[in-house]
């Protein structure tokens, strides 16, 4: 309906993606298509090791499909670009770096002028609600903290779209809520197209426009739900928990 | 609690030195022990008059300290410049890696002062031929640590700093030099410490200044306090290179401490 008039800026066209090593050829993907429209939330769910993670670093660029393409905003992907930006589960911060000077590393590096770029590094910090914390080390905060300066550094490169890795896999149940409220919130006043990979079913629903499901290892997708539910969403809503018990028994499905 | 618990450990580390001394002088003074060895009462009088009248020609041993400590810094900067570049060249670059690790390997478990006849040869006995010695000494950690830290550069991080738009000079820079800090500074202590043993090797063979000349001269003379006033010049002043490394290190690393 609406998804008609929407651009079209990731298209996984029939991608395919086998890992040779020593035991033998592993396919992982498995002739995956899929579109992700402008300004939209889309999390990849599925059951652990699914192949979720591969999907995002062929998006990424990270990793090259052996079969198939994947395209963005009409170019191939060959390679990793700072038009995608990347949050991953393990933080990958850069440690000898305060917290300013990760935010800021993007425009830095891309030659953004100090005072244009300290700017726009305040912004994002204050925006993830770590104003006071600029002159830290990584070391110091705790990993609900070094997660949010994952998700300022990403966004204040300003990337046409944002893949997040299980960005909060690591972080402790209420850290965990907390993370995605922020999250809700920041997509809420940053629009970007977010790609989010989760195997949590309430993390999914909390967050995502779309959810599309995704096959057991060989991926390809399984099914995909639209979410309608208004925002921010209440985790105990019936129409909450009845997509939840649909979307969880689905993907037993996958599995079984 | 915390400040009273460091004072108790000085106090006991005190007690430690005091023992020792103690044990020392109770032996020359009542045991033939007397005749091998001096009493620490004349150790230190002889240290307090090498600081104020010349032993040799014309230098204290304040001087002579200098001396070696000049021989140091210049043998053991030239082991730290060329030992980070190469262990980072060997880390970074297949093909550094298959020509120069054989090689290193090679000559890795060869220690300094095999080297000191060869460095006469080469260089005479002037100031040359030392600071070779030295380099040799410090130069193998350097190279063995940076190259492990640079092996261990984490993909990850890197892939972090090329998908936010370094290209491979910044991410050098900016991604594996800085991981490669703290392994540089540990083969730093260690080239450290053993370029100064290394000195002191070259200088006992062949000098005529520095504090292994005082060791050596001390010797001939079979002058005991001599002897054992220059060695505790010695540990005093590598004790204080180690302490000074380690507080560059904690000013460079700070970003590794977890405390607030």
């Amino acid at each position: 309906m609406t998804m008609e008039k929407k651009k079209t800026v990731i298209e996984v066209r029939d991608v395919s993606k086998t890992f040779y090593n020593r035991e033998g050829d592993h396919l992982v993907v498995d002739h995956l298509n899929f579109n992700v429209y402008e300004n939209e939330f889309v999390v990849l769910f599925g059951p652990g090791q699914c192949g979720k993670t591969t999907v995002l670093n062929l998006i990424a660029g990270l990793e090259l499909p052996t079969g198939g393409e994947v395209v963005v905003n009409g170019e191939k992907v060959v390679g990793p670009s700072p038009s995608r930006g990347m949050v991953y589960q393990t933080t990958n911060l850069f440690m000898w770096y305060n917290v300013m000077k990760n935010v800021e590393f993007g425009p830095c590096v891309r030659g953004v002028k100090k005072a244009e770029r300290r700017k726009k590094a305040q912004y994002y910090i204050d925006l993830v609600g770590l104003t006071g914390f600029e002159k830290h080390f990584p070391v110091k905060l705790s990993g609900g903290m070094q997660q949010r300066v994952g998700i300022a550094r990403a966004y204040c490169n300003e990337p046409d779209i944002i893949c997040m890795d299980e960005p909060f896999g690591h972080l402790d149940a209420q850290t965990r809520y907390l993370m995605e409220e922020e999250v809700d919130r920041i997509s809420a006043s940053e629009k970007r197209t977010v790609v989010f990979v989760t195997n949590n079913a309430e993390e999914a629903i909390y967050l995502a426009d779309r959810i599309i499901l995704l096959h057991n290892c060989p991926t390809s997708v399984h099914r995909e739900y639209l979410v309608n539910l208004p925002r921010p969403r209440n985790y105990v809503a019936p129409e909450f928990l009845e997509l939840r018990e649909q979307i969880t028994k689905d993907m037993d499905d996958t599995i079984g | 609690m915390k400040v009273a618990a460091s004072i108790k450990n000085f106090l006991l580390s005190l007690a430690g030195f005091a023992a020792i001394l103690l044990i020392w002088q109770l032996g020359v003074s009542f045991t033939s022990v007397g005749n091998l060895l001096p009493s620490p009462w004349a150790v230190a009088v002889r240290f307090v008059t090498m600081c104020t009248n010349t032993v040799g020609r014309k230098y204290t041993l304040p001087m002579h300290l200098l001396v070696s400590l000049r021989r140091v810094l210049i043998g053991f900067g030239l082991s730290a410049a060329s030992g980070i570049v190469i262990g980072i060249a060997m880390g970074r670059s297949d093909l550094i890696r298959a020509i120069v690790r054989p090689l290193f390997e090679l000559v890795r478990p060869i220690p300094g002062v095999a080297w000191i006849p060869m460095a006469i040869v080469w260089f005479g006995i002037g100031e040359t031929a030392k600071i070779f010695i030295i380099f040799i000494g410090g130069f193998v950690n350097i190279v063995v640590n940076t190259f492990s830290g640079s092996r261990q550069v984490d993909e990850n991080i890197l892939n972090a700093a090329y998908m936010l738009g370094a290209n491979k000079v910044q991410a050098f820079f900016k991604i594996v030099i800085p991981s490669c800090v703290p392994y540089i500074f540990s083969g730093l202590q260690v080239g450290l410490s053993t370029s100064w043993m290394a000195v002191l090797a070259a200088e006992m063979v062949s000098a005529t200044e520095g504090v292994g000349w005082i060791i050596t001269a001390g010797q001939q003379n079979a002058d005991m306090p001599q002897i054992l006033a220059g060695i505790i010049a010695i540990a005093v002043t590598g004790l204080a290179l180690a302490s000074l490394m380690r507080l560059l290190e904690r000013v460079l690393c700070r970003w590794r401490v977890r405390g607030s």
